[in-house]
């Protein structure tokens, strides 16, 4: 197992490097450019030129390149041209707050949306099914944008059990983690119904019930884990949708993560920022998937790490 | 619509009511919100990234809005326009306004305790131009002298009327900061009214009251400009008691918030136009005629009267009527048959598209509307909704035939507008005029300000009349605030002062 997962980290690095160039690049063709967006609309052209200089930026792209791959192998990412702080250190600075928000959501999903899958599943067809499909279909074609402003005029305005924006205290994580986790809820329970309908219908659930098991023991004590394998690899595959999901909802609930500083480097074409924080969230979901694929044959010892690479 | 509006708010509801409970709370007191005795929180629409004044984001909205908490100008504007004293106490020019002498308020002193002496302001004038900022462009070479403690003297390099105007986005710092110093500006040292408790950038600002201040320190206890981005959630938190202060309220949205007994609404004359300047080096574009034929075929009255019914007037010129150098013009007539006539006649090519570039979601519909109107005498015109980095670059290389944006005036002075961005040399519109050239020139540097109004006066004739642009609104900003909150007064160009306010029983 542990020359699996040094071959898996040392494929991460050639990942990490591709992440990084292509962001390089992502940001550099984009039109527009800091100095212009720096000065702003009533800069003249010598200003802007100048600016330019200064920030390195009339260098070859080339150059360019070669100074961003050694500064990124020594972990160092440049200045924000905007904030004028080193670019990681205000990336893991706001990296905190979006953890926050992306576990509970994802806590929230998982426990919600295996419940509800697990109920689907057993009894397919039935009433129950039918409820928790058509809501989660529902779910799924809600934009989290619209989901966010409607929980907001629900829950703190006409209700006022909760703030409307903001962060600091668990009451603040509510709505911001509810609306990133509903449309993951729903995929987890069209999933884990699915897997949990396919599960019982195996012989060995049969023979489970042939022993006098009791429904919710066989659904729990030999359906579940089995069912959750897919489940599994869903979270960790979906790491990466969700933290595009926390970009729409950190700027919604003014949450001060990583979503809305990504959001605020983009638009000023803040590319020490942009980069670092691309590299960083890059790592992230490939240690998720590492982490997911690692469960993966842990919940099925049939399945041995190396097919999973 | 209605009833499914409905249904799905239940389900919202149903399914997070859990959550809700266990995370219940007073959101109008579990905020940390203005509720806190003496405590103001603000909803900001632009992040502050940045508290350097003097920095290359010097001139962005956020930094303005601290900046002016935080230091101390010579001169500020108040808000009908007109300048008054802030270090300074007098200022003069000289007979060719070359030179300016203004004299220095005694017993100013920082937040940390020491003196505001002539050579921190002329130090920080040194360190704007250096940082070569877009507010450094007002002072293309000029340098500052202190003759003494309380003196300083402004060189220019030509006449300059406008300098009192153009220095109220001039603030002060101890002369002891260096061109680039990033440390010191996550918690300066200022003479303003407040000063910094703590700051993330692009998130919150926390100021508190500066003891020292000059005028008496604020009575409220702390100001919270927290950025929140989504205009629902900065209204919600308003009704919520969340937040304090918001402004920039659009239209549609403040009739509920003129609806609510606990808010004061209020709108102010600003010193924003709505400014859709012709690009005249376009071929189609290159005759007055065409360009007024074009402005005549809009009917920008019944535009602003619909989207616009609180927040916008018809405008009468180029610059708005609190900006020293206003003079109304006659306005155009909306006369669709005549514009096609004059287009028509100019030989104007109907087959060919225009390009309208605008940056701002806000403004869509408005520029919808003028592209609708347009075609109805068969002008076809692209209308290109740009993002910010890319509408700023494609302006500046004159990349568009229309261009619409809401330009304001923070210095209160035409030099600022039409002196700045209508001359030859400025290549900001295609537009060339040796003429205006002139009386622009000669309305930046008359010291007699009635003669500068009548020239600016004439400039804006021929801007008008040739139709360099079309103008159709001059904007006003809508505050809205908690009633809870005396002595707020709303800021004509968007940046408030809260070292006036009180917070009611505080």
């Amino acid at each position: 197992m542990i020359r699996v997962i040094v071959k898996r980290l040392l494929v991460g690095v050639l990942v990490m490097w591709g992440a990084a160039s292509l962001i390089f690049l992502i940001v550099r063709v984009a039109p527009g450019d800091p100095a212009t967006i720096l000065l702003g609309p009533d800069a003249d052209p010598a200003q802007i030129a100048e600016l330019t200089t200064r920030l390195g930026l009339d260098q070859p792209k080339l150059t360019q390149y070669v100074h961003f791959l050694a500064d990124v192998a020594r972990f160092d990412f440049g200045e924000s041209y905007r904030l004028g702080r080193p670019a990681m250190s205000e990336v893991l600075t706001r990296l905190p707050a979006t953890a926050e928000l992306m576990l509970t959501s994802t806590a929230i999903a998982v426990v919600f949306g295996v419940t509800l899958g697990l109920l689907a599943g057993a009894r397919p067809g039935r009433m129950v099914d039918r409820v928790v499909s058509a809501s989660t279909i529902a779910l799924q074609s809600f934009p989290t944008f619209w989901v966010g402003i409607m929980l907001i005029l629900v829950f703190a305005l006409w209700l006022g059990v909760l703030p409307s924006a903001d962060a600091g205290t668990p009451a603040h994580l509510v709505l911001p983690a509810v609306t990133l986790a509903l449309p993951f809820t729903a995929t987890v329970a069209r999933l884990t119904r699915t897997s949990v309908a396919e599960t019982m219908r195996e012989p060995y659930i049969q023979t489970a019930r042939s022993k006098g098991l009791t429904e919710p023991q066989v659904l729990l004590g030999h359906a579940l884990r089995n069912s959750l394998i897919p489940v599994v690899t869903i979270v960790g595959l979906h790491m990466g949708g969700l933290m595009g999901g926390a970009v729409i909802v950190e700027n919604v609930f003014a949450w001060p993560g990583l979503g809305s500083l990504i959001v605020d480097a983009v638009a000023g074409r803040d590319y020490e920022v942009v980069q670092a924080a691309t590299f960083l969230i890059a790592g992230i979901v490939m240690l998720f998937n590492l982490v997911a694929d690692l469960l993966y044959s842990r919940l099925d010892p049939r399945i041995k790490l190396d097919t999973v690479s | 619509m209605f009833r499914a509006l409905r249904s799905r708010a239940l389900t919202a509801m149903i399914i997070l009511a859990p959550a809700a409970l266990a995370g219940c709370t007073d959101a109008s007191t579990g905020s940390g919100s203005g509720s806190g005795s003496g405590e103001i929180t603000v909803a900001g629409t632009y992040p502050i990234e940045s508290l350097d004044p003097h920095g290359p984001q010097g001139g962005g909205t956020g930094t303005q809005l601290a900046a002016r908490e935080l230091f101390s100008r010579l001169v500020r504007p108040k808000a009908d326009g007109t300048l008054e004293g802030d270090l300074a106490t007098a200022w003069k020019p000289d007979a060719t306004a070359t030179q300016w002498t203004f004299t220095l308020r005694e017993g100013v002193k920082f937040s940390d305790g020491k003196a505001v002496t002539g050579a921190d302001v002329a130090a920080s004038f040194k360190r704007l131009i250096d940082n070569k900022g877009t507010n450094a462009a007002n002072f293309p070479g000029y340098t500052m002298t202190a003759t003494s403690d309380s003196e300083v003297v402004l060189k220019a390099t030509k006449p300059d009327a406008a300098v009192p105007g153009k220095l109220a986005t001039f603030y002060v710092v101890p002369a002891s900061v260096a061109t680039t110093d990033a440390a010191f500006f996550q918690k300066p040292v200022g003479s303003g009214p407040f000063t910094v408790e703590k700051f993330t950038p692009s998130q919150t600002l926390t100021l508190v009251p500066n003891k020292n201040y000059y005028a008496g320190a604020p009575k409220v206890t702390r100001v919270t400009i927290r950025k929140m981005p989504e205009l629902a959630a900065r209204l919600t938190a308003l009704r919520t008691g969340e937040a304090d202060v918001v402004w920039g309220i659009p239209d549609d949205q403040l009739g509920q918030m003129q609806s609510d007994s606990k808010l004061t609404v209020e709108t102010v004359p600003s010193t924003a136009v709505f400014t859709m300047w012709f690009n005249s080096s376009t071929p189609a574009l290159r005759e007055a005629a065409v360009r007024r034929a074009l402005w005549q075929a809009v009917d920008f009255q019944t535009i602003v009267k619909q989207l616009y019914p609180q927040t916008g007037g018809l405008a009468d010129a180029p610059v708005s009527p609190i900006t020293l150098g206003y003079v109304a013009q006659q306005p155009v007539t909306y006369d669709p048959n005549a514009a096609k006539a004059a287009l028509t006649a100019a030989g104007f090519d109907f087959s060919k598209k225009l390009r309208l570039q605008f940056a701002n979601a806000e403004f869509r519909q408005f520029n919808q509307a003028v592209v609708s109107d347009l075609a109805k005498i068969g002008v076809q015109v692209d209308l290109l909704e740009k993002e910010q980095a890319v509408f700023t670059k494609d302006l500046l290389a004159l990349n568009w035939d229309i261009n619409f944006q809401q330009l304001s005036n923070p210095t209160f002075d035409a030099a600022n507008t039409l002196g700045r961005l209508y001359p030859c040399a400025a290549k900001r519109n295609g537009y060339c005029n040796p003429q205006l050239d002139q009386l622009l020139s000669a309305a930046g540097s008359s010291p007699d300000q009635a003669e500068r109004v009548k020239l600016y006066g004439q400039a804006s004739q021929i801007i008008w009349q040739d139709a360099v642009g079309m103008f159709p609104m001059a904007v006003k900003y809508a505050y809205a605030w908690n009633k809870r909150l005396e002595g707020f007064t709303p800021d004509p160009n968007g940046l408030p002062d809260f070292s006036t306010a009180q917070v009611r029983g505080s």
